[in-house]
């Protein structure tokens, strides 16, 4: 793999707990930047992303998700099975030399096993520890099930976005609060990584999605509770402007003062040339379409510089690394707490 | 408490911007790094601040927008050394050619700024066209998602930027931060050749009416015995709705059944008796709501102004911005 060590965040080590979007794409900035990441899953916990519509049983279909690919490009890949205390103490192991871990579990999973953020930042004072969660980490929703879209109605978004009688949600295919948190918890990690620079402390971020979205609203909780609140307003610009959607043929026309747009769907989108100049889906090395990077840096250009390891695949360089001994790591291979399959066949 | 930029100088251009979604967006990663503690000075045009009379408008006078995104800066001139700025092109090259890191907002890249708004950037992207009710039009996502996503991958960058140390210039397209964050779209296409599309198969998550408001209806395929058990209805146990594609195919008849055990109850009782059973149903909140909202009440969220706080808890504690505005 390329490495270049005048990234941002070269000499950075992350391991990544993160499922689905919302923690492994914003490992996946960290990456981008520059730093080293560890994809962490437990032979009996992969990434759901890895289940696929065109995953093929009697193959390691596991391993040729392009949805899981496209988000986890380019990180290290171990599996290993965090319910079973010897898996456990080799995270600890791998934790002694991380500066970052990034996890969105299910509150309270990482206290069952023992890696409790407090537990943790006690025994690795420098260790930069993003949590990302739905509600967060304390208050009586703390427990509530929610996925992306849910976090639309409860943080107000939902009510205010809708071109007809009934408020929208963006549901499967969008789920933004999913999306927009990487943005955001990839730069809180960031400035976390500065704070330690600074004092030399790390830090637990404790990051909800829910209050993430209502963030993004800031300025229509200011309107409601100074007694003003804005209505829903379709598709009308909240900041006046006379902008609408029109009917344009067989599609849809966006109309402001000063321009016009045409509303694209994802076949106009793959094909426009601003599209296929930009940065928001890239190439892997291998060819196969990448999540790409949200910005640019003139001078320490940024890169999808490595294509996607397969599950397992740096299970012994990284437990190497981490002190173990190879009989150590053959120890825990033979006690199927160390793997490169998943211990269940593909999850509809 | 946490100041990771303390000691840093912010030079925020927002209100010398071009264009409306590029001042938003630099405004937002102004007002980010003022709550991580830097020191923000905003410059003004003659006319004074451009956001001052933009909607949302409060009852006793001012925007809530300005209230929102100028907390925590200062106004002043673009005088003195500063670490960062933060612009559109025109401006950073009038006000910021010798600051390090300069953070530079654009509508497709470095230079390319036809006009443009937020709405325009949602319709370009897809983000317009795959949201919205099955058989309406699209819909905007409320707000000013556009520019604020924008002026968070901003902030990102430039903190990216000041850890390396040295010069750099951090490049933010608008319509790339659309893009990237609707990816399934745009991944669809190129991985399986096809796009999910507005209304198509996969748009089973909608809002339902309830007595006193709408819950969002969110579930899996694994949450549907769940939600099945939930509503409680033996209709629904018909073959005729047993998979996502058979509800699909006979939707009529599957909302025809759910939607009255909905409309008899309010958003609370449908929330408690959905995630008992964990299926991740929750109340549409209003954003007047939202402030007295027991979860934020509980974590400090928000304040009674309805500020919300920057929404981190770092080591339990919140990142409180210093309000200096001298304005």
């Amino acid at each position: 793999m390329l490495r270049d060590s005048n990234l941002p965040l070269a000499g950075i080590k992350v391991v990544d707990l993160g499922w689905l979007t919302a923690g492994a794409a914003s490992s996946t900035i960290l990456l981008d930047l520059g730093a080293e990441v560890v994809k962490l899953e437990g032979p009996g916990a992969i990434d759901p992303f890895r289940n696929w519509d065109g995953a093929q049983p009697d193959t390691d279909w596991w391993n040729h998700s392009p949805w899981f690919a496209f988000t986890n490009r380019g990180k290290r890949s171990v599996c290993l099975d965090l319910k079973d205390p010897r898996g456990q103490e080799a995270l600890l192991r791998m934790l002694e030399d991380a500066d970052v871990l990034v996890e969105n579990y299910r509150r309270g999973i990482l206290a069952k096993w023992g890696l409790d953020a407090a537990t943790l930042r006690r025994r690795f004072p420098r260790l930069v520890i993003a949590s990302i969660s739905s509600q967060g980490e304390d208050g009586p929703d703390r427990d509530m099930v929610s996925f992306g879209s849910t976090l639309e109605a409860t943080a107000g978004l939902a009510a205010l976005t809708g071109s007809g009688e009934a408020p929208v949600i963006t549901g499967r295919d969008v789920n933004y609060p999913d999306q927009v948190v990487c943005l955001f918890a990839s730069g809180a990690i960031i400035a976390a990584l500065l704070e330690r620079d600074r004092t030399g402390e790390g830090a637990h971020l404790d990051l909800s999605q829910r209050e993430l979205t209502s963030f993004l609203l800031g300025e229509e909780l200011i309107a409601a509770a100074a007694g003003a609140p804005s209505p829903r307003l379709g598709n009308a610009d909240p900041a006046g402007a006379a902008e609408r959607v029109v009917a344009d043929g067989t599609g849809w026309r966006a109309e402001w003062p000063g321009g016009s747009a045409p509303v694209r769907d994802g076949v106009a989108l793959a094909a426009a040339d601003d599209f296929l100049r930009g940065t928001a889906v890239l190439r892997s090395p291998d060819g196969k379409p990448a999540k790409g990077i949200p910005f640019r840096l003139t001078n320490r250009p940024l890169a999808v510089r490595d294509a996607c390891h397969t599950l397992g695949a740096d299970n012994h360089a990284v437990l190497g690394e981490a002190g173990l001994t190879s009989e150590d790591i053959t120890a825990l291979e033979d006690a199927g707490v160390l793997a490169v399959a998943p211990r269940r066949g593909i999850v509809a | 408490m946490a100041a990771p930029l303390a000691g840093k100088r912010v030079l925020d251009l927002g209100a010398l911007c071009a264009q409306q979604p590029h001042a938003l967006a630099a405004s937002m990663a102004a007002m980010l790094c003022a709550s991580y503690g830097a020191e923000v000075v905003r410059p003004l045009p003659e006319g004074g601040e451009p956001l001052a009379n933009t909607p949302p408008l409060l009852p006793g006078g001012g925007s809530a927008l300005d209230r929102f995104l100028n907390r925590g800066k200062r106004t002043g001139a673009a005088a003195g050394p500063f670490d960062v700025a933060i612009g559109d092109d025109a401006a950073l090259a009038a006000h910021a050619a010798d600051v390090p890191i300069r953070t530079r907002i654009s509508v497709f890249g470095p230079g390319e700024d036809p006009p443009m708004s937020e709405l325009g950037l949602l319709a370009l992207s897809g983000l317009l066209g795959i949201v919205g009710e099955a058989s309406g039009p699209p819909a905007r996502l409320a707000g000013h998602q556009a520019a604020y996503s924008a002026g968070l991958a901003a902030c990102t960058g430039l903190l990216a930027a000041l850890r390396a140390g040295g010069e750099e210039i951090v490049d933010v397209s608008l319509f790339d931060v659309a893009a990237w964050l609707n990816w399934k779209v745009a991944a669809g296409v190129l991985v399986l050749g096809t796009a999910p599309v507005r209304g198509g198969e996969r748009s089973d998550w909608h809002t339902m009416p309830a007595k006193d408001g709408h819950v969002a209806l969110v579930y899996q395929e694994k949450d549907w015995p769940g939600l099945r058990e939930t509503v409680g209805d033996p209709r629904l146990l018909d073959a005729r709705f047993a998979t996502a594609a058979l509800r699909r195919a006979n939707r009529p008849e599957f909302l025809a059944i759910l939607t009255p055990w909905f409309t008899a109850r309010t958003r609370d009782e449908i929330t408690v008796a959905a995630q008992a059973r964990r299926v991740p149903i929750g109340p549409v909140k209003w954003p007047v709501e939202v402030l007295t909202d027991a979860q934020n009440t509980a974590r400090g969220f928000l304040a009674s102004d309805g500020m919300p706080q920057l929404p981190i808890g770092w080591n339990g504690r919140r990142v409180t911005p210093e309000v200096a505005d001298a304005a």
